[in-house]
């Protein structure tokens, strides 16, 4: 980031000295000093295999509006790996103590796993 | 007033233990519906409780029927219950079961949902997990889900009920939309002991019939599934016994010659 705004700043003196800056530039320079922020993806595994089929998934995108979306049955990825192929990152891996195999009552959704994309 | 006869079978009532919810879709008249077109959101103690509500709703011969078929001779009929109202959108509900539920084998409440309008995708229609009502959970720790493989929209037509066991979860789905969506939620309660009186067609208890696995049910929480059905389909039945997971595919190996 700091090397991108010091090649700005040094092709921006030499449009200053040309006459040629233009407010495009300055939303250039607005676009590199913007923090990046985190979208945060919850997908739930069938097992604790990455290549499983999900049985739920939820975005939390802090970048648009807070609208309502109608429910959908299309998860966004076949898998958690394939989430990771276009780019999320994993921030948890489901924690296998809490899947004891005992008793037989179901609680919560499994296997969760939590992704983070920075944009 | 005359007894209510139950109108499950042996095979409704077991899609009730593996589902949690019976739809009764447009089952009220159109005249009684019309009367909710006015009715604010909130308490609605004094409208559900009154003598009409009780007569064309509560007591409908399908949901008294049933309500007889899983909760057994005198049931507890509700004097009130809330109008949940939606008439701007909105994100939506989280996921949540109502009051301390989710555990257990018993049916022992009912919660109807009744829609005097009718319900398409974009007026916010309830939303209900088949099969999440035996599901031990925090309410607020299911808050963070979105959609699940296998969850309902309850799109239905006007005057539809829907009665679910106490525990399932549910939600408001998101509205976009500024029509007027409205659902009464009510409750009828067990008093009677356990027994397989509603509709059978022969003395014989039948072992309990399985249904297929859930969308978003993994392997191992089927099984479970599986014995937590036969436990409740035992417990209606009036039956104390322990339940185990035969494997109908085998035999003895005595019975080889």
């Amino acid at each position: 980031m700091h090397a991108a705004i010091q090649e700005w700043v040094a092709t921006s003196r030499q449009k200053l000295a040309s006459g040629s800056l233009t407010a495009d530039d300055l939303d250039r320079l607005a676009d590199l000093t913007r923090q990046p922020r985190q979208l945060v993806l919850y997908l739930y595994s069938r097992s604790s295999n990455m290549r499983s089929a999900l049985a739920s998934w939820m975005l939390y995108d802090a970048t648009k509006p807070q609208e309502p979306t109608l429910p959908s049955q299309e998860p966004p990825y076949a898998s958690v790996l394939a989430a990771v192929a276009d780019g999320w990152r994993i921030v948890q891996f489901p924690d296998i103590k809490l899947y004891a195999y005992q008793g037989v009552d179901n609680d919560y959704l499994s296997f969760e796993f939590i992704l983070e994309k920075m944009v | 007033m005359a007894a209510i006869a139950p109108t499950l079978d042996d095979n409704g009532v077991m899609d009730f233990v593996a589902s949690g919810f019976v739809i009764l879709e447009g089952i009220i008249d159109t005249d009684f519906n019309r009367r909710c077109n006015e009715l604010p959101g909130g308490n609605a103690d004094a409208f559900i409780g009154g003598d009409d509500f009780t007569r064309t709703v509560l007591l409908h011969p399908q949901v008294a029927g049933v309500t007889r078929s899983l909760l057994g001779e005198d049931f507890l009929v509700p004097a009130g219950g809330h109008h949940h109202l939606f008439e701007q959108p909105h994100l939506g509900q989280t996921w949540h079961s109502d009051g301390l539920s989710g555990s257990g084998y018993d049916v022992t409440e009912l919660q109807c949902y009744y829609y005097p309008h009718a319900v398409e995708i974009e007026d916010g229609p309830t939303m209900v997990l088949p099969g999440s009502h035996c599901r031990a959970v925090d309410r607020e720790a299911i808050a963070h889900y979105g959609d699940i493989m296998g969850q309902i929209s309850l799109t239905v037509p006007a005057g539809t009920v829907v009665m679910t066991r106490y525990g399932i979860w549910h939600k408001a789905g998101p509205k976009t939309n500024t029509r007027r969506r409205g659902m009464l939620k009510f409750s009828y309660h067990r008093q009677a002991e356990p027994r397989r009186d509603w509709v059978t067609d022969s003395p014989e208890i039948p072992a309990y019939a399985d249904r297929p696995r859930l969308a978003y049910v993994s392997e191992v929480e089927s099984y479970r599934d599986r014995v937590r059905r036969m436990r409740t389909w035992n417990w209606l039945c009036g039956l104390d016994t322990e339940v185990e997971l035969r494997w109908e595919k085998s035999r003895p190996v005595s019975e080889l010659s």
